[in-house]
Formats: C-alpha cells, structure tokens, sequence
C-alpha cells in the first residue's frame, strides 16, 4: 500500500513546528485536564497502557503468592499465620486466584492491547484524526479505575454476611451457588459484579467507538480490504465486544437479582438452574478469549512482515480468518461445559464446532511462516517476541484442540491441563503479543528509543521462564492434580517446584524490562520516524515519533 | 504539533470533564446500590437513600453531557460525515441492548423448553432440593410459597398485554407521523405526533404498572415469576427511558430546535423505540401468549 | 510412548506392597495415572494418538520457524522476495488441517458415546450408588428406604494418616465398590457444585444442586483409587478427596452387611480384607 500524505508526515515535520500555531495551542504533558479531561485518542490510549501496566503489576504479584503458596505441599502462605496473618486462609488463597483471573483478563490483557493499542494505532493506521467519539472514548477509559477500585474493594469487605472472611472467593467463572447467597452471602460478591458491570460498560462503548472509527473514518482510498490487520483485528474484536458483553451483563444482572431480592434464576429450589449461568456466561467467556488473542494476530501480522521485509502473506484469507475466528466463537461455548452432564449429543456438537476452530487459526500460524519465507529477516526485538508467539500460540492452541474432544476433557476438565492450555495461549500468547506491540510501537509512542539488549535479556528470560511456569503443568494435569487447590498430595510437588523457580526465572525478565523503561526514561534518545525501516509500510511510520497531538489535518491518501 | 489549518470534517471535540464525572457518578452508584443491598462502610443495610448521591450524579452529567453534545451540533460541528458516525454508533448501542434482551429470552426459553427434561431425573431421592423440582413438570412452575408450592396463574395474554400491543403498535405509527412532519417542515403535525406518542408510552407504561400489581405470581417465587418481571420489567424500564428521550425532543422541538434536514436526536429517539417495540412483540408472542397457548389451564387472571 | 506408559503405569503396583491395582499421582509423573477400567484405557489410547498428532504439529510448525530462521535471515538473504500468495500451499494448509481434525473427529465421537452412554446390562450387573457433594466432604447411599446404608465420607487429616493413607487423597469412610460390575453413580450437591472426579476412571461429573448426574464405570480388578473434588465449591475445596475401594463381589457384600449395622466395623472389614500396603506413595518421597 503506498500512500502520500502531505501534512504530519514525517519529512516536513522539522518545519511544522515553526508554524500552525495559530489557532491550537497543544496542551503541555503536565497540564492535568489533558490527561483527565482528554479526547485525543493517543493520551487516552497511553492512560490505558499505564492502567494496564499498574494492573499487570498487581496481576503479577497475585501470581507470586500463588506460586509461592504451591511451591511445596502445605500451607506456605494462606495458613492464617504466615507474615502474620496477612494472607489469610485458603479461603484468601481463592480470593487471589480469582482476582488474579479477572485482574489479567479484565485490566490487564484488555485494556493494554484493546485501550491502549487499539486507541493509538487504529486511528493512525487508517488515517484518522482521532477516534470518532473522542468524549466517549474516554468515558470507557474512566470507568476502567472505577471498576477496577469496586474490585479490590470487594477484597476487603465481607465474604458472608456473618463471620470476618473477606473477598469473593469463587473464581473468575463465578458460578453460582457459589456465588450466589448459598456461597457468599456477603458484599464481596456484590462488588465483583458490579466492578464487571462496569467495566463491561467500558469496553461496549469503546468497542461501539473503534466499529464507527473503522467503518466511517478510513482516509480516502482505504477500502476495507486495504486496511491494516491490526485495524482488522480490532474491528473483529469490536463486534465480539459488543455482541458478547451483553450476554454477560444480562447474566450478572440475573445473578445480583438472584443475591438481592430473591429471584431465582440460579436458585434450584425455585426452579432455577445453575447451569443456566454456565451457558450464559461461556456464551461471553468463550469470545472473551478470542477478544483477547485477535488484537494480538493483528500486532504479530505488522511485525512478521515488517522484519521480513515482506507483505504480510495471504492478507485477505488472515483478515478473513479472523472473522471467521470471530464468529465460530460464538457457537463452541458449551466445551467449557462437557462435564455438567449435557446431552451427549450436544456434548459430540460442541467438539466438532470447537475442532473448526483450528483451521482459521492454523491458517494464520503458516501464512506468518510464509510471510517469512523468502524473506530478509532481522531479529530485532519486536520480531523476537512474535517469532516466541508463534510457537507458544500453537503449543497452546493444540492442547485446546486436546481439550475439545469431550472424552479426553471428562479427565481433564478442571485440572492443570487447562491451566497450561490457557496460560500457554494467554500469558504466553495475548502477553507475549502484548510486548511484541510494545517494542515495535515504544518509540512511536513516547518518542525515545529503548535499549535492545535489556529488551531482549527481557525476552528471553520471560520465554524461559514462562515456559518453566507451564510446561510442567501440563504433567500435572494429566496426572490429575486439581485447579483451585491451595494444597496437594505430596506427589505432585516435584512439578510445582519447578513451575514455581520458572516464576522467578519469568519475575528477572520483568525486572529487565522496567530496567529498559527507566533506562529509556533516563537517556531520551529521540526517536525516529519510522526506526524499521522499508519494512514499515503502515501510515503510523509516516508522522514523526511522537506524532503531533492532531495528526492527519489533511487527510492522507491511499492508492 | 498541528500542521496547518483543519481539512476535514470529523469533531475533534474538546476536553471535557463529563467521563470522568460520569464515571465517578457511576462508582458512586454502585457504592451506593451495594451499600443498599448489603449494607457498606457501616451505612446500613436497606438505606434506600444510599444510591441517590449517585443517581443524582449520574443524571447531572447525562444533562451536562448531551446538553454539549447539543450545543456542538448547532455550533456546526456534526457534519455529514460526523452524523454518519452518530448513526453508527446509536445502531449498534441498539445492536448491544439486543444482546442484552437476549439473555433474557435465553432464561425464558431454557425454561419453557427444558422443564420437561430437567424433571424426568430420579425425584425419589429424600432431597429437598431435587423434591422442589418436581414443579418443573409443569409449565409454567409451580412456586414457592410458605404454604407449599402452589400453581402459577399466568396472564392472559388477550386482555391488558393485547391492549398494551395495540398502544405501542400505535406508537409506533405516531413517531412516524411526527418523523414525515419533521422532515417536510411541518412543525405542528410533528409536535402532535411526537406528543402522542409520548401520552402513548405513558399509558403502556401505567397498564403495566396496573398489570403488575394483579399478577398471581411473584418476582421472588419462582423461576417464571422471575424471568416474566426481570424481561418484562427491562422492557418497561427501556419503554419508560425512550418515553423521557422522546420527550426530550418534544421539548427541543418546541424550544425551535430540530431541522427538517438534521435532527439525530429525533431519529435515535424513533429507532431507539422502534426497537422497544419490537422486543415487545417478542415478549408478547413468546411470554404472554405462548405459555398461555400451549398451557391454558393456568390463565385464571384477567 | 507405550513403553513410557507401561512404566508410570507401573510404578505405583512396584511401590505398593499389596497385591491389586491401585492408582495415585506418582512423583514426576507426567501422563495419565494407570487406566483402571476399560473406557480410561481407550481415553489413553485416544490421547496418545492426539498427542502424536499435536506433537508432530508442534515440531512441524517449530522447523518451519527454524528453517525461515535460518535460511531467510538478513545475512542469509539480503533481498527480500515480494510475493504474497500461492494459492496451491493456502489450500493446502486448509485442506491438511481438515483432514486431521475429521480423524480425531473420528476417533473421537465412539469414545465420547461409549463413556456416556451407559450400556444395556441386565439389572443384577448393576450397582447404583448415590453421591452427595457438600462444603466440603462426600455423601454415599447405598440402596434405597430403611434398607439404604448412608455415609459420609471425609478426608483424613494430615496429622491422622494411618500407615498406607496418602496425604490430602485418603478418607475415613471410602466408597467401596464390587469388581466386574457396572457401578452406575448419580451424583448431585446439596449446597454448591462440586465434582466427582476419578482420575483413574478418566472420569469426572459435577455435583450440581437440583441436577442429577450419572457417571458409569466397570473395574475389573479390585485396588484402591484416589481422587478429589475438582469444582471450586469454597474454602476447603482442595481437602474433600475421594476415595474408591473395589472388592470381590462377597467381599463387597460383606462390606454393605457390617456397613449397615455400624460404619465403624464396615471400615475394620475394609481394613482387614485389602490392608493398605507398607510403604507407600505417601512416604516415597
Ligand atoms: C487467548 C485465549 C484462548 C485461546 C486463543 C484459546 C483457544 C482454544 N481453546 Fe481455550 N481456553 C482459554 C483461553 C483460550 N483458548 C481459557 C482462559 C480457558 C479456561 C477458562 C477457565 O475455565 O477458567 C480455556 C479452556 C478451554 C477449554 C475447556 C477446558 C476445560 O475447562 O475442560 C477448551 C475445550 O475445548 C478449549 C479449547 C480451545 C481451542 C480448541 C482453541 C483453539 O482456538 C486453538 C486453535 C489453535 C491451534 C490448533 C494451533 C494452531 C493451528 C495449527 C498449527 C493448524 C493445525 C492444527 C490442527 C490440525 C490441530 N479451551
Ligand atoms: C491474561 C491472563 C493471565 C495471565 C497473563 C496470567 C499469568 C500468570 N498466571 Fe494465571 N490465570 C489466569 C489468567 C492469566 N494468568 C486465569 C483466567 C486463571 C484462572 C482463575 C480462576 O481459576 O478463576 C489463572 C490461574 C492461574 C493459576 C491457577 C491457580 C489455581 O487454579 O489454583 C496459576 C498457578 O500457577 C497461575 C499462575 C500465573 C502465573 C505464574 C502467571 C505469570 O505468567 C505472570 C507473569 C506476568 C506476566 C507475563 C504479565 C506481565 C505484564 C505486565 C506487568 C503488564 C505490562 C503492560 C504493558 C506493557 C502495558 N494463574
Ligand atoms: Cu467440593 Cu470442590
Ligand atoms: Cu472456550
């Protein structure tokens, strides 16, 4: 794609500061109503990164005391005694795996590469000035920090309306009974539901802003099957978002109700049914996943092909992969399912509809391969981290494929295979994209370069590490150690040893990796325009690092 | 740094304090709403006034808010291409408080259709809980009451439902008629139109209100009294927001705004009931009448 | 792989003193625990060859990485090539895929309907068995009426291991089960879901309040087999494990008689006729 924009782009930029001052003034960084009164898709963009970035921290070290618990058989940390008390019973221990969950998945994973990805590189991408509800787009920032406070809150308050167990203790799947009076009768729960009522809130209305900036705001020339797949991606997502959260909404809305003020939705003995929740909430849980994973394709389809050298292979069969991605999502929820004794036959539907799963996303795994092939490869940061994704995505991808098959999952379902499976398509998929988006857009965003051998030792020690994390687990699983357990059978701890130092393998890789931030912070090297080079053909390398607060006054052209 | 003059036409909007009053406004709500539920930061359980600070909050900002959005519009700032993105994204808000019906509608029919399966287990085990379900042989289900379970009396769906359709189909029509007189300038017929169909909502919403208070089941008795008032009751909650939308635009049309050839407010008000009337239909069809079809015996009121 | 299997599969009979089958998870295990019945040998089979297929994906896509690694690289490659399409691989890696998952697909169903759906076996090869779950033990009936033998069962605790008992897997009050019988559970909960799960069996089903699940399984050998409730139902989740005894069928019924009167002397019968061996798993490591 070749375009030619006059205005913001990159060679006459040394000029535009001179003059076009005449009727905007640019907020300074510091002025505190640019970053809480904001209608720029970049600083809100940034707001969420750093949200996510305080998120992944907390997420991460809710993993520690997991980890740190599960280290050997035993009570380590959630003995009531332990560092005086602090962390509590077992009860805490599944305060924190649930928080952990929903803390990664709701604002960590989402907001870093949904809000904060999504919002700075569609608009750039398609050659926008800015999203298409700038007010709005940062409303679904702000309900972010409110939902996310209701969250923790709900730590501290009472799990039960008697007795001083504090949080809400039933996992990120939130079932009920166990979530609702039967198992919690306290706020806690109350707090969760409402902390995802809102940020389910958020993310419709962002995903509603990027589906209008996609379909309305493409600079002239841009037709839908020329625009970037990362914008792909996230118009996918978008529609996911919206036809998805809903879904959850409704069933959460059920679920206080049923707290509340004594409907019974979920309450067997007035003729409700708890697997009605299960349905409804894998009917959103199932596309949430594929919500996190797409925007993730579309980052590591820019980088392949950027550090190739190459157009990415197969544009329109990856782009409609992933709307075909998109909407088989929506009808294998049940596989979440196969042991709440359903139907067989319903059981031998949601195996064959998950197994189509496959070939959509096995056609983007080998067209990144092609992409490479015959290619002038440079490994540089960011194409290290996609080229660690491709791998880990499939690993984890093909042990889905092993859960799919009902009969392998009445074994399996709700043990450490699953843990594996999901961590090796989350933490070392959606995070591992999360990092390649990071190292290939750092400069773009905050105009300073970073330095490549802290980044990569960061790299390595996380690919390292996570995998030491989760490989073993797999052998867990299989030799049935349960999810959700605080304590084990002391055969099982071999395998938890080692997932355990594999944290602190992955905790150094961290450490490297804010070494690199406070080292770009310290040093300021500006930043390039475009610091990849030929590969680099989406519009976002056109304007200089940092763009100007308004890009794109006059709009580029697409040819 | 801006690079000349502006050549297109998108909004860049200017900063605005509303999201993050909006959602202050909101955290406070669900302060509030749990304090109520549970009883919070010692205020006690049952306050009814604790979610007002939010409430309040929240209504401030919806006025603060679109009172801009409206000043915008007549300061010139939707263009064609801007109005374009409002439709947008007023359809697919719409398309997402579909989904959100849907939820309801999937309750309701794994309930209608299912009951049969889920009661033909092994009831005679000395359970409590599975005994309760013996209800589900039946449909609509038995409820609970502190007698012992007791058959439910549905609706009939030909007396005060029928009445209610009849309205909101007229409705419907009304909006339309307002709509045409907008768009060809006559103000007059429009405002008719408009305040018809407002006196309109406000009856559906009164019949509904007297519907409810003759109903032989309840909210908290049953699984059917339960997905009947939360689907019905969503509906008549978004019947009474669209009433106050188009209200809304009953008040800016008299004030002089609205132009026969740019009037989003009115439009997203029309769809947006437009789209109340169809859930409607939907409830009315499988809600009321289906279960009354397929199960008279249980009709005893109305 | 088979020879690896066999192994694991044998190591808990080495460790254990007694004769019979018996299954736990093994230090450094990294597959299955041993098949106890029929239906979990053909879930390991089923799995094994998955796992070839998964595998052999996994190095495929790995030495493809490889080989675009090393042989594309900027040094090896200076000048990129420009081409985006070739229709022939793009059907081809759609097609491939296709065609494995229809096998598994294949392989897949008659072992889902075969653990399903339980098999038309005369009355008297049946034995029903009810089970509770509850915050945070089991629940077993036996029978129906003023003849139903009912009992909890509850983990052992750390402190009270008897020898032979594993930590965190062994109960005070077992299920004990015949050999050769179709056991036919219908499993539900009283309070909040929970989940019978028998890692041996390759079985598992939730304990739902209000729902009924039924889970079948057929042991041919009688041994002792550990398992634990695998749906988070609340604080103690991780300390109501199951325990599953198979006996000779008189044994059994031996069993059931002194249950009935006094669970006590049903568990010193237990004890008497399959005694727990010497060293066990528990202390082998
Ligand atoms: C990013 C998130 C993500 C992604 C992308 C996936 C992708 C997939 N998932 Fe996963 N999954 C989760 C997140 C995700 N999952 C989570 C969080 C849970 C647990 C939730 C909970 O209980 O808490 C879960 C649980 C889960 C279960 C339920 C397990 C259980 O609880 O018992 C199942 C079962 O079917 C499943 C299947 C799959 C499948 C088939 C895919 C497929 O999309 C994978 C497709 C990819 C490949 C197959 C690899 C690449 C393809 C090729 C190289 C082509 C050739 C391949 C073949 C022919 C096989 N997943
Ligand atoms: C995206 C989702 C995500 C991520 C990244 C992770 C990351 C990790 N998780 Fe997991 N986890 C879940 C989602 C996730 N998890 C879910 C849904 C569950 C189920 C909960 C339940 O049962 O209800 C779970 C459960 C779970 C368990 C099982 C607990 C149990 O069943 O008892 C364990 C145990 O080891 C675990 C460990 C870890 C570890 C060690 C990491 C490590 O990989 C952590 C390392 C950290 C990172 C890789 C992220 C670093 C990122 C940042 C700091 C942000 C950077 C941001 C910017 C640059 C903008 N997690
Ligand atoms: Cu019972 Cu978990
Ligand atoms: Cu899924």
């Amino acid at each position: 794609m070749s375009t030619e924009a006059h205005h913001g782009a990159a060679d006459d930029h040394g000029h535009a500061h001179d003059h076009g001052h005449d009727d905007h003034h640019d907020p300074k960084w510091y002025s505190p109503s640019r970053w809480l009164f904001s209608t720029n898709h970049k600083d809100i963009g940034t707001l969420y990164l750093i949200f996510a970035l305080f998120a992944g921290i907390v997420g991460t070290a809710f993993s520690g005391f997991m980890r740190v618990e599960l280290m050997e058989p035993g009570l380590q940390l959630f003995d009531g005694k332990a560092f005086g008390g602090f962390f509590g019973n077992e009860h805490d221990y599944n305060v924190i795996t649930t928080m952990h969950g929903l803390i990664m998945i709701f604002f960590m994973v989402m907001p870093a590469l949904i809000g904060g990805f999504g919002n700075w590189f569609v608009p750039l991408m398609i050659g926008a000035p800015d999203m298409a509800m700038p007010r709005m787009n940062n409303i679904s920032f702000w309900l972010l920090p409110a939902s996310f406070f209701l969250l923790v809150l709900s730590m501290f308050v009472p799990a039960q309306a008697t007795g001083d167990a504090t949080g809400f203790g039933g996992g990120w799947v939130l079932y009920p009974p166990l979530s609702g009076t039967a198992g919690h009768s306290g706020p806690a729960m109350d707090l969760v539901i409402l902390s995802l009522h809102v940020a389910g809130i958020s993310s419709i209305l962002g995903a509603i802003n990027f589906i209008v900036t996609i379909l309305n705001m493409r600079a002239p020339g841009m037709t839908l099957h020329k625009m970037p797949l990362f914008a792909w991606s996230m118009l996918v997502t978008a529609f996911l978002l919206v036809l998805a959260l809903p879904v959850l909404a409704g069933a959460l809305t059920m679920l206080l109700t049923d707290r509340n003020f004594g409907s019974k939705f979920f309450v067997p003995a007035g003729g409700g049914d708890p697997v009605m929740f299960q349905h409804l909430f894998w009917f959103f849980g199932h596309p949430e996943v594929y919500i996190m994973i797409l925007p993730g394709f579309g980052i590591v389809s820019h980088v392949v092909s950027t550090f190739s050298r190459k157009p990415v292979f197969g544009y329109l069969a990856m782009a409609y992969a992933m709307a075909a991605i998109g909407i088989i999502g929506f009808i294998v929820w049940a596989h979440h399912m196969y042991t709440v004794g359903m139907n067989v036959n319903l059981k031998a539907y949601f195996v064959a509809a998950t197994m189509v799963i496959a070939v959509p996303t096995g056609v983007k795994i080998f067209s990144w391969i092609a992409t490479m092939w015959g290619g002038s490869i440079e490994f540089k940061v960011p194409m290290l981290w996609a080229i660690g994704f491709i791998f880990l995505f499939t690993v984890g991808g093909v042990t889905g494929v092993v859960l799919a098959n009902a009969g392998v999952d009445h074994a399996l379902h709700d043990t450490y295979y699953v843990v594996a499976h999901f961590h090796y398509v989350l933490s070392l998929g959606a995070v591992f994209t999360l990092f390649c988006g990071w190292y290939y857009w750092f400069e773009k965003i905050w105009g300073v370069k970073y330095n490549g051998v802290l980044a990569g030792l960061h790299f390595w020690f996380m690919f390292i590490g996570s995998n030491m994390i989760f490989f073993p687990q797999h052998f867990l699983g299989l030799q049935g150690m349960p999810r959700r357990y605080v304590d084990y059978t002391p055969a099982f701890e071999q395998w938890h040893y080692w997932s355990t130092m594999g944290y602190f393998v992955m905790l150094v890789g961290m450490a490297f990796f804010f070494l690199s931030l406070v080292e770009a912070a310290i040093r300021r090297r500006k930043a390039e325009a475009n610091p990849w080079g030929e590969g680099a053909t989406t519009l976002e390398w056109t304007l200089s690092s940092p763009p100007p607060f308004h890009q794109f006054n006059d709009l580029p052209r697409v040819r | 740094m801006a690079d000349g003059a502006v050549k297109h036409d998108y909004h860049l909007v200017k900063p605005s304090p509303w999201p993050l009053l909006g959602s202050i406004g909101i955290l406070l709500l669900a302060l509030g709403g749990v304090a109520y539920m549970k009883g919070l930061f010692g205020i006690e359980k049952g306050t009814i006034w604790a979610p007002l600070p939010g409430f309040v909050f929240i209504v401030w900002v919806l006025i603060g808010w679109w009172g801009d959005v409206i000043k915008e519009s007549r300061g010139g700032d939707h263009k064609e291409v801007v109005q374009i993105s409002l439709r947008y994204g007023m359809v697919l808000f719409i398309a997402s408080e579909v989904m959100f019906f849907v939820a309801w509608f999937w309750g309701f029919f794994e309930m209608a259709i299912f009951h049969d399966l889920r009661a033909s287990g092994h009831y005679d085990l000395a359970n409590p809980d599975l005994e309760a379900l013996k209800g589900w042989a039946t449909w609509p289900i038995t409820q609970i009451t502190p007698e012992g379970p007791e058959q439910i009396h549905t609706f009939d769906p030909f007396h005060l439902p029928l009445i209610n359709t009849l309205i909101l189909l007229l409705s419907g029509t009304t909006v339309t008629w307002a709509h045409h007189a907008l768009q060809v300038g006559d103000r007059k017929s429009a405002k008719w139109g408009l305040l018809l169909t407002v006196i309109l909502g406000v009856c559906f919403t009164a019949l509904q209100v007297v519907e409810y208070g003759e109903a032989g089941f309840s909210y908290d008795g049953s699984l059917y009294g339960s997905a009947f008032f939360m689907a019905t009751g969503f509906h008549g909650a978004h019947v009474v927001i669209g009433t106050i939308f188009l209200a809304v635009c009953l008040f800016r049309l008299m004030a002089g705004g609205m132009k026969p050839e740019k009037h989003l407010g009115f439009e997203f008000a029309a769809w947006y009931w437009h789209f109340v009337d169809v859930v409607w239909l939907f409830l009315f069809a499988f809600v009321y009448v289906a279960p009354h079809v397929i199960w008279p015996g249980g009709a005893g009121v109305h | 792989m088979r020879s690896r299997k066999r192994l694991f599969a044998a190591l808990p009979v080495l460790l254990l003193g007694s004769g019979g089958a018996h299954a736990a998870p093994v230090p450094g295990g990294i597959n299955f625990q041993a098949a106890a019945t029929d239906t979990a040998q053909r879930v390991h089979e089923f799995h094994d060859t998955v796992l070839v297929i998964i595998a052999a994906i996994t190095v495929f896509v790995t030495a493809l990485l490889i080989w675009v690694m090393v042989r594309y690289n900027r040094r090896a490659n200076p000048k990129a090539s420009q081409f985006s399409h070739n229709t022939v691989v793009e059907v081809l890696w759609t097609v491939i895929p296709v065609l494995i998952l229809v096998f598994i697909a294949y392989r897949s169903f008659p072992l889902l309907y075969e653990q399903d759906v339980f098999p038309e076996v005369a009355e008297n090869e049946v034995v029903d068995v009810k089970v509770y779950g509850r915050q945070w033990f089991w629940s077993y009936i036996y029978g129906e009426g003023d003849e139903a033998l009912e009992y909890d069962s509850n983990m052992v605790p750390a402190d009270a291991l008897a020898a032979g008992q594993v930590a965190q897997l062994s109960v005070d009050y077992p299920m004990v089960v015949p050999v050769g019988k179709h056991v036919r559970l219908s499993v539900t909960a009283s309070d909040v879901i929970h989940s019978w799960a028998m890692p041996a069996f390759a079985l598992k089903t939730d304990a739902i309040p209000g729902r009924l699940n039924q889970l079948w399984f057929k042991v041919d050998e009688p041994g002792v087999f550990y398992g634990q409730c695998s749906e988070l139902c609340g604080q103690r989740h991780a300390y109501m494990p199951i325990e599953v005894r198979v006996l000779p069928e008189d044994q059994y019924l031996a069993w059931l008689e002194k249950s009935k009167a006094s669970v006590a002397d049903g568990r010193a019968y237990l004890d008497e006729v399959q005694p727990l061996g010497g060293s066990q798993l528990a202390s082998s490591n």
